[in-house]
């Protein structure tokens, strides 16, 4: 393998805070002797991305997703372990980092709040140093594909929250980056921008070729865009590999639902393990026996309904979990 | 030139969210404007009965007053309204943005503090002329005075910039700094002069307020203006301002150096 474009080597972040006691005496109390907590947020990290790959980073809300990345951009200095992006460690030198990557935290903007979205564009332009004519061509280029001109001269507080995004996905590559980190971006949007942010990731790794972490809650997304996920629980690592060997490690199986005409259950078809209603429910683990089941299926003409099932990303994810924490126990 | 030319873009970016909005400009002159004129009317109505309190005539503390009025401009917007303010930008976690750009926080901080400064500075010369036009405020001292006037306010915006920087950068520790934000302010009018005159204050308050850093911002600069402190007597004042940004800059560099080693983003 080449030189990675991303690597974790047993990160490691640690965070101190005071806690408060309950009620007026507690805080009282706290003001005099404060109780200091201390929080490991990400433990040993350690994954690759090898240039121009799409990686998922998964995990339930804090599992450490959002910290890694904040160390991985240099945001946040680690406790422990090392980062490398593009062959440097990003906290060390945050100013030639910043050149290197670009970043959308979805649920925060860095867009100027007061001015027009267009203005904000300028000043990373003058901010980054990017001449003239790159800026004109990469603005034409993002506003095409995120279809910006409609409102890019508001300010975002008068902005959707789809369309503050987009905008917030151009300033990221405005400077034109061969690393982007996506924190949450599609979160809250609705199925259209939803899409539309999509297909813009896709092609940036695509047909620009950027290496790209993406957190995401949504599976559609993971099954839509990446080929290699990371599962994060806890603050480690619990999984870091293909999508299709998650599914084939920790998939249950398939499963078909069916409903017949005359609501009885032919004879000869294997795989059926209940029937609900008129529903009829078939399913097993052999991806040859469902293909077998399918084609019989298809040929019949008593069938009313037909929907075949593969495996929820969600559900493999909590089974990932489970049998974890059962290891580790 | 690309570093001018960020430097610019960065420092106009509050001076950009008045001049966008007309509505906020022609508020924002219309309040100056109102209170300059309910300033002149007070301190003309307290000196009817008397010619001279405090070593300060009528004159003399009209263009004091009205001076320190719009000294109050020289700041220059409110970038709260704006939701830019470093500690909005630390509640909300967007700071987070302001470490992945090739400018160090601390640099983005005093352009932006200087752009403000600039802007501020050109009402304050603006409405200036029209006072000086219109009778308001009298002329400086003397030529010396008027040049002592200047150099002292700078120094004593300089202060006042590392005072409010430090509140600022507080908040990477303390997430809200709205009490120590109050303190200042009141401290920096207060001891500054910018309520009432410090000649009018007892003499044990005047000790005090003269070795903190609040009186040099405005008392100084305005004090020389109109002949308070004679420019003979200059020389002690600057110093003390020259002391004060010295260990003011000290402060915030490693105020800066400890907040990029150890931000949080809040949040997740």
């Amino acid at each position: 393998m080449g030189e990675l474009a991303i690597e974790a080597v047993g990160l490691r972040k640690v965070f101190h805070s005071t806690s408060r006691r309950p009620g007026f005496a507690g805080a009282l109390r706290s003001l005099v002797a404060p109780q200091r907590v201390t929080t490991v947020a990400v433990d040993d990290v350690s994954f690759g991305v090898p240039p121009g790959e799409l990686l998922a980073l998964l995990g339930p809300n804090g599992a450490g997703k959002s910290t890694t990345i904040k160390m991985l951009s240099g945001v946040l200095v680690p406790s422990g372990g090392r980062a490398r992006v593009a062959g440097h460690v990003p906290h060390l030198d945050r100013q030639a980092n910043a050149r290197r990557i670009g970043a959308v935290f979805g649920q925060r903007t860095q867009l100027w709040w007061d001015l027009p979205a267009l203005e904000s564009f300028a000043m990373l332009r003058d901010i980054f140093k990017v001449d003239e004519a790159a800026y004109r061509r990469r603005l034409d280029e993002l506003a095409g594909l995120l279809e910006l001109s409609g409102f890019w001269q508001q300010r975002p507080r008068q902005m959707s929250l789809g369309q503050r995004v987009r905008c917030d996905l151009a300033a990221a590559l405005l400077h034109d980056p061969p690393i982007i980190f996506l924190d949450e971006p599609t979160i809250g949007m609705d199925a259209v921008v939803k899409e539309q942010v999509r297909e813009f990731i896709r092609y940036q790794t695509a047909e620009r070729g950027r290496t790209i972490i993406l957190t995401t809650h949504d599976m559609a997304e993971v099954s839509r865009l990446a080929s290699r996920v990371v599962l994060i629980n806890e603050g480690r690592v619990v999984y870091d590999g293909g999508l299709a060997e998650l599914q084939k490690e920790y998939g249950s199986g398939w499963k078909v639902r069916v409903t017949f005409a005359r609501d009885a259950v032919p004879s000869g078809l294997p795989g059926l393990v209940g029937t609900v209603g008129a529903e009829h429910l078939f399913a097993g683990t052999d991806p040859v026996a469902q293909r077998h089941l399918l084609r019989a299926l298809l040929d019949r003409d008593d069938v009313e309904d037909l929907q075949a099932h593969g495996d929820d990303l969600e559900d493999i994810m909590a089974a990932v979990y489970r049998k974890r924490a059962a290891a580790d126990r | 030139m690309s570093e001018l030319r960020q430097a610019a873009r960065i420092a106009r970016t509050s001076a950009l969210y008045e001049v966008l909005q007309p509505g906020r400009l022609a508020g924002a002159g219309a309040q100056l404007a109102l209170q300059i004129f309910l300033t002149w009317c007070l301190w003309r109505a307290l000196y009817d009965a008397v010619a001279a309190s405090s070593g300060l005539d009528q004159g003399q503390a009209v263009s004091y007053a009205v001076l320190a009025t719009l000294y109050g401009r020289l700041r220059g917007p409110d970038r709260d309204v704006a939701g830019d303010t470093v500690r909005q930008h630390i509640w909300s976690g967007s700071i987070v943005y302001w470490y992945l750009r090739p400018i160090t926080p601390r640099r983005y901080h005093w352009l932006r503090a200087v752009g403000d400064q600039a802007y501020g500075l050109a009402w304050a010369a603006v409405t200036y002329a029209v006072c000086r036009a219109l009778g308001l405020v009298g002329a400086p001292a003397s030529a010396e005075a008027g040049a002592l006037f200047g150099l002292t306010l700078l120094l004593g915006q300089i202060v006042l910039y590392y005072l409010l920087a430090l509140v600022d950068v507080a908040c990477f520790w303390t997430l809200r700094n709205f009490g120590v934000l109050a303190i200042v302010r009141l401290a920096s009018s207060l001891f500054a002069g910018a309520i009432v005159p410090l000649w009018f204050f007892p003499g044990w308050f005047q000790a005090i307020s003269s070795w903190l850093p609040f009186e040099s911002s405005l008392h100084v600069p305005l004090s020389l203006y109109v002949g308070r402190i004679a420019p003979a007597d200059a020389g002690r004042y600057v110093l003390v301002q020259a002391i004060w940004i010295v260990l003011l800059a000290v402060a915030l560099r490693l105020a800066w150096r400890r907040a990029d080693q150890q931000i949080v983003v809040q949040g997740g």
